[in-house]
């Protein structure tokens, strides 16, 4: 089969603020020739495991399990750096760091944020994704 | 996925294996790809659980662990998978957070070999991971290697040691290595104090050892000496130390570091070896080399002090006739039962502790009293300190008793008597070599006059002319060392040309030389030697008789030349018998020859002899006949068969008329005696001519062969004889064929 050369994936417009093209250009690098599908087969495992954990984060913040809510966030921490959902990883680090420092009020507002914030990215990715 | 990465330090040239966890599957996705991207063979697993059933059948070369998982964290997976068995030292990597620091001691504390910032800089893991492998295999080559030391340590019985030095009191700590603690039979791994170590050594070297040890630390010296020690198991070892000095910055001797090694079996072999080198296998004696070195050392001390010394030379008087008709085996039993009579007869000694030789008392050199074992039959006693030559005598009187007891050896009772020589320090000789030579000197002055008796040497036994005395013990070692052959001359009978006997005459090989029994016949008459040698005659005649009757059907007789005096020995028909009995073969084919002149001297000793061989069908000729001055008379009662003309006259045949008559009348008197009668020495055609046609048709001489060896006579017999190919062959059967049949052997048919 012959590779044909894949562009690198560009946010829509619309959601360019969302997803940082330099990171999706790096992970476009991984795979140049797309021959391993290797960025639709990344944004298709961060859209699994966004819909997983946004729900995992909501029910955590009902059942005040903190521990649960520093799981979700650490790891939406880094598989969003991954893909370039800088806004989303930010508001992670964030309750990471609140959860570590023990800081239980000042959870709601935050994890608020992340719920939006997940969701934005959520149709950011599924726009990049073939239907 | 191809790599551009060669794993370039992994011997197998095998990519590595990593098995990668993580249960964000974003991270896990994209790591595998990038590591796998640089070479790296990438298992994923999406929990600890998983990832400990996977390593329960399979050994990667790394594991790399998110620390923060669901369920059974990087912590727990890690320090789960260090308990498993094989997992001790595999690297394993922990990602942590940026800014987790708790979480970077976690690590180290659950095991992990090193921690590193999860992030998407995928090179930096690549590197950190080669690194770790780098690492991992040193270390397992290092592990490897140090196995490879204890081993060899271990074969070689040996370990490594260090020793810092202490105060006055405590003398240091030790630390050995497992091995050294086993070359020292200690078990545990506590560290040994110095004196601990000290207390192992035997108490008779402890002092010693300590100067040592004081002595090298004064001086910073080099240590390396041989301890014996005793373990706690009750073993009794020599250790081997080699310790070099250690230096702290200022230059100052801080301890000693080296290795304690097991030599003992080293050591047992090395005092085998000298044992072989100085001592006499056979008889455990000392030897010559180890009797050479106590002789000499035993002169140096009698010098100093001013007293004499002695050697007592030792040679068996029969052992050649035992060893040659009961075996080597018996020849050894007999010689380790003199050894054995002989060490009684001094203090003897096995064994001299050089050092103390040097060390001890003026007393010293009397451990260097022994018997020793020369070679052969031959032994030294050494007395290292005699008042005067009594006191020799003394120990020479008591080895000639204790020898004249019969032996036993292969069930047999053997009498052996000795000839002792006795040469005394300073007298006699100032070196080994005189002493030795003038004790052999005395010794044999013992068996020329009759064997089984001491003689100390004295300068008229000298006297007696060194070459004779030279050839004279030569001549006594000839039949030992195998340098006597016989060779033979045909008996021919001219009418059918056929051999009919032969005559058997001594050669010595003596060295490259052949001696002529003329120069040493008459010497062995004169010592006595002539009765071994003839008793060596009788039986090799008898020994080449058979080996002729296998190889040719020889029927007839050898010829052995005998003097008188072996007919006056009561033995001489035992010898006979044994001979014969020894080599199958019929008395008669052993003849014997004995000379007019002998025979008409002791006429009336020998006459018995005589018949009794007449009894047993062994013929006695009368060699050189008509040189002596017979008895006619005797001659008619006379039990012999043969008489030979003497070549005196044969020579002059056909020259002057007399001798034709002389001829003429010994052939008419062997012929009314009914007596052979044979020719000698005849070289010429004309000599047989005449013989012959006198009535004489058995002749020996020249003319037929020169007396050659065994095999050679078996060649003539082949190439001349049996061809009729020789000159006087064809005369003989022209003279037979123009003269009357003139028998020369009345009454007997040849």
């Amino acid at each position: 089969m012959l590779a044909a050369t894949t562009p690198p994936p560009s946010p829509r417009p619309e959601f360019g603020c969302i997803l940082d093209p330099t990171s999706l250009q790096r992970l476009h690098e991984l795979d140049p020739q797309g021959t391993h599908r290797v960025v639709e087969r990344v944004l298709r495992a961060f859209e699994a495991s966004l819909q997983r954990l946004l729900p995992q984060s909501a029910q955590a913040l009902r059942d005040g399990d903190h521990e649960a809510v520093r799981h979700v966030a650490h790891t939406l921490k880094s598989s969003s750096a991954s893909v370039g959902a800088l806004g989303l990883s930010r508001c992670c680090a964030d309750i990471e760091s609140r959860v570590r420092a023990q800081q239980r009020d000042g959870l709601a507002e935050p994890l608020c944020e992340l719920q939006a914030e997940g969701q934005r990215v959520l149709a950011a990715v599924r726009a990049l994704l073939p239907h | 996925m191809t790599s551009e990465h060669a794993f370039a330090n992994d011997p197998a040239g095998k990519p590595p294996q990593v098995l990668l966890v993580d249960d964000d599957e974003v991270s896990l996705l994209l790591t595998a790809l990038a590591l796998r991207e640089r070479g790296f063979d990438v298992t994923e697993s999406g929990g600890g659980e998983h990832a400990l059933q996977l390593l329960a059948s399979w050994a990667p070369d790394v594991v790399v662990l998110d620390a923060m998982m669901p369920g059974l964290d990087g912590f727990a997976t890690c320090a789960r998978l260090r308990a498993m068995p094989g997992y001790e030292n595999v690297p394993v990597l922990m990602l942590t957070g940026l800014d987790d620091d708790a979480s970077i001691t976690r690590a180290y504390q659950a095991g992990a070999t090193d921690f590193f910032v999860k992030a998407n800089q995928w090179s930096l893991l690549a590197g950190r991971l080669q690194y770790l492998l780098r690492a991992s295999r040193t270390r397992i080559e290092l592990e490897r290697s140090q196995a490879k030391l204890a081993r060899a340590q271990d074969l070689a019985r040996m370990g490594s040691f260090d020793w810092r030095r202490g105060g006055a009191r405590s003398g240091g700590s030790v630390l050995l290595s497992a091995q050294g603690l086993r070359v020292l039979g200690c078990h545990d791994n506590a560290p040994l104090g110095l004196r601990a170590i000290l207390r192992l050594v035997q108490r008779s070297e402890r002092r010693a050892v300590l100067r040592l040890l004081r002595e090298s630390m004064r001086h910073n010296a080099v240590l390396a000496t041989d301890v014996p020690v005793a373990l706690h198991d009750g073993r009794q070892r020599i250790i081997h130390i080699e310790a070099e000095p250690e230096f702290n910055e200022h230059g100052h001797g801080v301890g000693y570091t080296g290795i304690v090694q097991d030599v003992t079996d080293r050591r047992v072999a090395e005092d085998r070896i000298r044992h072989l080198a100085n001592f006499d296998s056979l008889t455990s004696l000392p030897n010559r080399r180890q009797l050479v070195w106590r002789m000499e050392r035993a002169i140096e001390h009698a010098r100093r002090l001013g007293h004499p010394c002695a050697f007592l030379l030792i040679d068996l008087d029969r052992f050649k006739i035992v060893n040659d008709t009961l075996g080597h085996a018996a020849g050894d039993e007999l010689l380790m039962e003199v050894a054995q009579r002989l060490r009684a007869c001094v203090r003897h000694n096995d064994q001299v502790m050089e050092g103390t030789l040097e060390a001890a008392g003026s007393r010293a050199h009397r451990s260097l009293e022994a018997v020793g074992r020369l070679g052969g039959d031959e032994f030294i006693a050494l007395l290292p300190e005699i008042g005067d030559e009594r006191d020799a005598q003394r120990v020479a009187d008591r080895i000639l008793e204790v020898m004249r007891d019969p032996v036993l050896v292969g069930g047999q009772e053997c009498f052996v008597t000795a000839s002792v020589g006795i040469a005394i320090f300073p007298r006699d000789g100032g070196s080994v070599a005189d002493l030795m030579r003038n004790s052999d000197v005395a010794m044999y002055s013992v068996k020329s006059q009759g064997k089984d008796s001491s003689a100390i040497y004295s300068p008229q036994l000298a006297g007696r002319g060194r070459e004779k005395l030279e050839l004279e013990s030569a001549l006594h070692k000839a039949i030992e060392r195998d340098e006597l052959v016989l060779h033979y001359q045909p008996k021919v009978d001219v009418r059918s040309a056929r051999m009919v006997g032969a005559e058997a005459l001594m050669r010595w090989q003596r060295g490259g030389t052949l001696v002529p029994p003329a120069d040493f016949i008459p010497l062995a008459e004169e010592s006595g030697l002539i009765l071994p040698l003839s008793e060596w005659a009788l039986r090799e005649a008898a020994r080449q008789a058979r080996i002729w009757q296998n190889s040719f059907d020889f029927a007839d007789a050898i010829a052995v030349n005998l003097p008188c005096r072996v007919f006056e020995r009561s033995d001489l028909i035992d010898q006979i018998h044994q001979n014969a009995l020894n080599y199958g073969i019929p008395h008669r084919m052993v003849q014997l020859e004995i000379t007019e002149t002998g025979l008409m001297k002791e006429l009336q000793s020998v006459i018995p002899s005589l018949h009794r061989l007449k009894d047993i069908n062994v013929e006695v000729a009368i060699d050189d006949f008509g040189t002596g001055y017979s008895s006619l008379a005797y001659l008619t009662t006379l039990p012999i068969s043969e008489l030979k003309i003497d070549r005196s006259f044969v020579r002059d045949l056909g020259v002057t008329p007399q001798s034709s008559g002389i001829v003429t009348a010994i052939i008419a008197v062997a012929r009314s005696l009914n007596l052979r009668v044979i020719g000698e020495g005849v070289e010429s055609l004309r000599q047989m001519e005449v013989l012959h046609r006198l009535g004489c048709s058995l002749m020996q001489g020249y003319l037929f062969s020169r007396p050659i060896p065994a095999d050679e006579l078996e060649r003539w017999l082949q190439q001349t004889v049996l061809p009729r190919r020789a000159p006087w062959i064809g005369q003989a059967a022209e003279l037979d064929f123009g003269s009357p049949t003139p028998r020369a052997i009345a009454g007997r048919s040849f």
